[in-house]
């Protein structure tokens, strides 16, 4: 008897389900003389990649988030096509931006993406556990004890019924992560997440945060710019070169992969 | 979309409790410029009100007098009767001749008292027995004291006349058959039967009175006349219409029209005193109350944009500073209606000994309450709408990192 494992982003015939197909997606932002431009030829995230994207601040890994989060609205796309499910078809999220259909997005979101803030975005009013209970209340989803769960795996597990303001930074920070993966998304997109954290911290929750991706077979895409433990939790590295005009008029980042 | 508008309520509400000092801030606030508005409003209901019942309600009001003296026959009264507007009219004799002279046998003095006369439905006996003939009498309050008399008793009644250069007296045993209210007869006075009245005057006039066996001469077929009359309109509003009908007969009427048309400029006038207070009150409370709603959602814009990125929609995060502002509103009103309920009680504690019985000072009518609900959850409302606006423009990317 053989046991086959599968990996999360490849059928049985070995064929990569891609989560994100993006070509030729631009985004311009012009103020006062000076213009940025993030320009993604072609890029492919299968399910259960797991992406890093690593750069000092200005260099458009904001920018290319947002777009990948379907919160932010591409200059122009070439094709922009998302599929959350090995079964499901893809979403045109090109027709989407194009129709204007910004509750559909919404919905897109609130279903399938998991996201951790730089700095937790907790509701303050809320406690721990409905901070992390929160994407699963607004899809209606039945208590499975996930959230108990994370909520152990995380070390969080004694502050549930407690106001974010009485935890700490780093605590807060667990909570977060805990709420953008309860909801059990398709993807988590994380931008920064542990920015706000001392090193050691940062490289113990990280490291938690990539444990927890790989056990619930979540796709996740990591801005940082503390690139030397990310390349221990052997993230794909997405590539981006970036390059000024010589006036300083024009900012234009590549990013493919 | 209905179930994550039950999710907007919780969320509003928890960050409505959490910032449970802020609230109450606004709670307060509101409270502050509401209580004393319902206060006063209660103050010119129950005043003013009360004013108008007692003019509605006091027949002397609706009484309409005529000045001097007329020739007015039987026919001529029945004729005015008929009219919708008339409530109760009866003739009057000659106001010289309408005494009479009671003696009772509990007090000593002879009290010389007016009789009115009077019929069914006189309005100032109300709720009172109506003498049916002309043994019967009710005596005015003041006379029944000083007769030391009560209902069921008997008197003695005397008239006196010069009559063929002889003194004359005659008396006649009356029964009191009720006592009238002070308020409707304040001086010495006897409520009688017209036949009594009549009786008196062909007494006084040198006439004979076969029902007493009083001689005298003898004008059985003459048709009488009466110098006046006790009239009564339906409602004070009738006062004006018969008062000009009568002056259109050459007839000059006396009436308290005056006092009517006082008190009712004086509610039109309190009421527009009122409603600018208010008006510059609520304006100023949702001027107050928008201006911190939109300062709101500038502090909790993180706030909102995750909740806009967990995926709610634009017209749900609208609903987030509105709801917020309604809870003010609802529980700004709780406070000022519990405010409200203490002072008038109080002030209608101070005021008992000054008002007469079922009237009160300061009132409201549940009807009051819930137009001040409505107004101060309509223009909390419009207050929060734009900051609602506002909300509704937070980018979801804007919690994906500090600006």
């Amino acid at each position: 008897m053989t046991t086959t494992v599968i990996h999360p982003g490849a059928t049985l015939t070995g064929e990569k389900v891609l989560i994100y197909h993006l070509r030729d997606v631009v985004k311009t932002r012009e103020a006062e003389g000076s213009a940025f431009r993030l320009r993604v030829p072609s890029l492919q995230i299968a399910l259960g990649e797991k992406i890093a994207l690593i750069g000092e601040s200005g260099c458009g890994k904001s920018t290319l988030l947002d777009m990948l989060s379907m919160t932010l609205k591409p200059s122009n796309i070439g094709s922009f096509r998302f599929r959350p499910e090995r079964g499901a078809e893809p979403v045109d999220i090109s027709a989407l931006w194009q129709k204007n259909q910004l509750n559909k997005l919404g919905d897109l979101r609130r279903l399938r993406i998991g996201y951790v803030m730089q700095t937790g975005g907790l509701l303050p009013y809320l406690t721990v556990r409905e901070n992390i209970n929160l994407s699963r209340r607004l899809l209606d989803m039945q208590d499975d004890g996930l959230v108990d769960e994370l909520a152990n795996d995380l070390g969080i597990h004694r502050h549930l019924n407690k106001l974010p303001h009485m935890l700490s930074v780093g605590e807060r920070q667990r909570v977060a992560i805990g709420r953008a993966l309860a909801h059990r998304p398709a993807i988590v997109i994380a931008d920064e997440p542990t920015a706000s954290l001392d090193p050691i911290a940062a490289e113990r929750i990280m490291s938690l945060f990539i444990e927890l991706v790989d056990e619930l077979h979540i796709t996740v895409i990591l801005a940082s710019h503390a690139w030397r433990h990310i390349n221990r939790l052997g993230l794909r590295h997405l590539e981006h070169h970036t390059h000024r005009e010589a006036d300083g008029s024009m900012t234009e980042t590549v990013v493919s992969g | 979309m209905r179930h994550r508008f039950k999710d907007i309520i919780w969320l509003a509400g928890r960050d409505y409790r959490n910032e449970w000092q802020m609230s109450s801030f606004f709670i307060i606030a509101l409270a502050a410029v509401l209580g004393p508005m319902m206060i006063l409003y209660g103050l010119k209901f129950g005043i003013v009100g009360s004013m108008l019942n007692n003019l509605i309600e006091d027949p002397r009001n609706r009484e309409v007098r005529p000045i001097g003296s007329g020739r007015y026959d039987s026919a001529w009264i029945e004729q005015l009767q008929a009219r919708e507007e008339i409530d109760f009219i009866v003739p009057r004799t000659r106001a010289i001749a309408a005494t009479i002279d009671l003696k009772s046998q509990a007090a000593k003095r002879i009290v010389s008292v007016e009789m009115i006369p009077t019929g069914p439905g006189d309005p100032l006996l109300k709720a009172r027995t109506i003498p049916e003939n002309l043994r019967q009498i009710v005596l005015s309050e003041k006379a029944a004291q000083r007769l030391k008399v009560k209902t069921g008793d008997e008197i003695n009644g005397s008239l006196s006349r010069r009559y063929k250069g002889r003194s004359e007296r005659v008396h006649v045993t009356l029964q009191v058959v009720d006592v009238a209210r002070h308020a409707s007869f304040t001086r010495d006075g006897a409520f009688t039967n017209l036949s009594l009245l009549e009786a008196a005057e062909d007494f006084r006039d040198g006439r004979a009175v076969p029902v007493f066996g009083w001689s005298g001469t003898n004008t059985a077929n003459k048709e009488r006349t009466y110098p006046s009359f006790r009239l009564y309109t339906r409602s004070i509003y009738d006062v004006a219409p018969i008062s000009d009908a009568l002056q259109k007969l050459g007839i000059e009427v006396n009436t308290r029209a005056a006092d009517i048309d006082i008190v009712r400029s004086m509610d039109q006038n309190l009421s527009l005193v009122f409603w600018l207070i208010a008006l510059i009150g609520l304006i100023g409370f949702s001027f107050s109350l928008g201006a911190s709603l939109w300062a709101n959602v500038d502090r909790k814009r993180k706030e909102l944009s995750v909740l806009r990125l967990v995926g709610f929609r634009t017209g749900e995060i609208i609903w987030f500073p509105v709801l917020q502002s309604a809870f003010t509103a609802f529980f700004g009103w709780l406070t000022a209606s519990l405010i409200y309920l203490a002072v008038s009680f109080t002030i209608n504690g101070l005021f008992m000994s000054q008002t007469e019985d079922g009237e009160t000072i300061c009132r409201l009518l549940p009807d009051h309450f819930l137009v001040a609900l409505l107004l101060t959850l309509g223009s909390s409302i419009i207050a929060a709408s734009l900051a609602g606006y506002r909300a509704a423009s937070v980018e979801p990317s804007e919690g994906l990192r500090e600006i």
